[in-house]
């Protein structure tokens, strides 16, 4: 299958055009940027950092960050057609993309005890244990899924 | 100028042991991804909330991003400094390199302009209304100069020489 992937015309015009290939890369650090850069900034503060934003603040940023990531699903299968037996063999691709997974389930549940705390603004500032655990699993996946990214190049 | 500096770099001790060192260079780039992270990740909000998107935003509390956004700048100016010590001749020829150091000092110089004309504006504004024109402005400047910073880092392998 990945064979048959490599050989479609979308794939060739990615591992053959002179442009498509660094432009999907350029579209794919933007999405990096948004993507990584709203979630750590939500998870530090969330971890205590930062302390004087309002963690509800994250909630209508979290939109922001979907585009993010929809900007890179699509940037990422486009880079993957072109040479797809090789990162589908690749174990720090692999890894990148397990930990993208788990990091937007999180983004999922994180976002929904955000707005439990809009419901009750007693709370509004206040961020309990669990949602710190959540915060801190999703940070480090996030790291991880960079270090993972930038080691595909190596292996 | 940065020919001269190219000089000096080359054989000096740091850009042996940048060279010598096999697994620094995946390390610094590792760096530098999470720095700009940090870096985006605070711009995008805060310039974003001065163009007068996300009003729910208090206005004067997110700039207490302002120190993660700095902590990534350093990371990445720091971890920048040793990819040009490891390899001078690539970058101090290449014109992606040489556009995105523009760059960022144009977002430099935007920052400083924010920080001297344009927050004491803001202090009169309440601060989750609209912004005015000039604020906009500077909020897109930087989200558009920063845009520019990561793709040209980005294209530094497929550009030519300047």
């Amino acid at each position: 299958m990945f064979v048959w992937l490599e050989t479609t015309p979308i794939a060739q015009l990615v591992a053959l055009s002179l442009w498509a290939y660094p432009a999907l890369l350029s579209l794919h650090i933007i999405g990096l940027a948004i993507v990584v850069g709203i979630f750590s900034m939500r998870d530090l503060r969330l971890l205590g950092i930062a302390h004087g934003v309002e963690p509800t603040a994250f909630i209508s940023l979290g939109k922001l960050a979907w585009i993010g990531f929809t900007i890179n699903a699509l940037s990422g299968i486009l880079l993957f057609t072109s040479q797809a037996t090789i990162f589908i063999t690749s174990i720090p691709f692999l890894l990148k993309i397990s930990f993208i997974t788990v990091g937007m389930v999180l983004a999922v549940i994180i976002q929904a005890r955000l707005s439990n705390l809009l419901v009750d603004d007693r709370y509004i500032n206040s961020v309990d244990r669990t949602t710190r655990f959540l915060a801190a699993i999703s940070m480090s996946l996030w790291i991880g899924a960079i270090i993972a990214g930038r080691l595909i190049a190596y292996f | 100028m940065l020919e001269s500096l190219t000089s000096l770099i080359i054989d000096s001790p740091l850009n042996q042991w940048i060279l010598d060192t096999y697994w620094l260079w995946p390390v610094l780039e590792i760096v530098h991804f999470f720095g700009l992270s940090l870096l985006l990740g605070g711009l995008i909000i805060i310039d974003l909330r001065l163009m007068g998107y996300f009003r729910s935003l208090n206005l004067e509390t997110i700039n207490n991003l302002v120190p993660l956004v700095m902590c990534g700048f350093s990371l990445n100016l720091v971890t920048g400094i040793l990819f040009f010590i490891g390899d001078p001749m690539r970058y101090s020829v290449n014109i992606g390199f040489q556009i995105k150091m523009g760059l960022v000092i144009l977002a430099g110089l935007n920052t400083l302009f924010y920080s001297w004309k344009i927050k004491p504006v803001l202090a009169n504004s309440s601060v989750s209304s609209d912004t005015p024109i000039s604020v906009k402005i500077v909020g897109l400047i930087s989200l558009l100069a920063w845009t520019g910073v990561l793709v040209l880092g980005r294209l530094i392998p497929y550009v030519g020489t300047g």
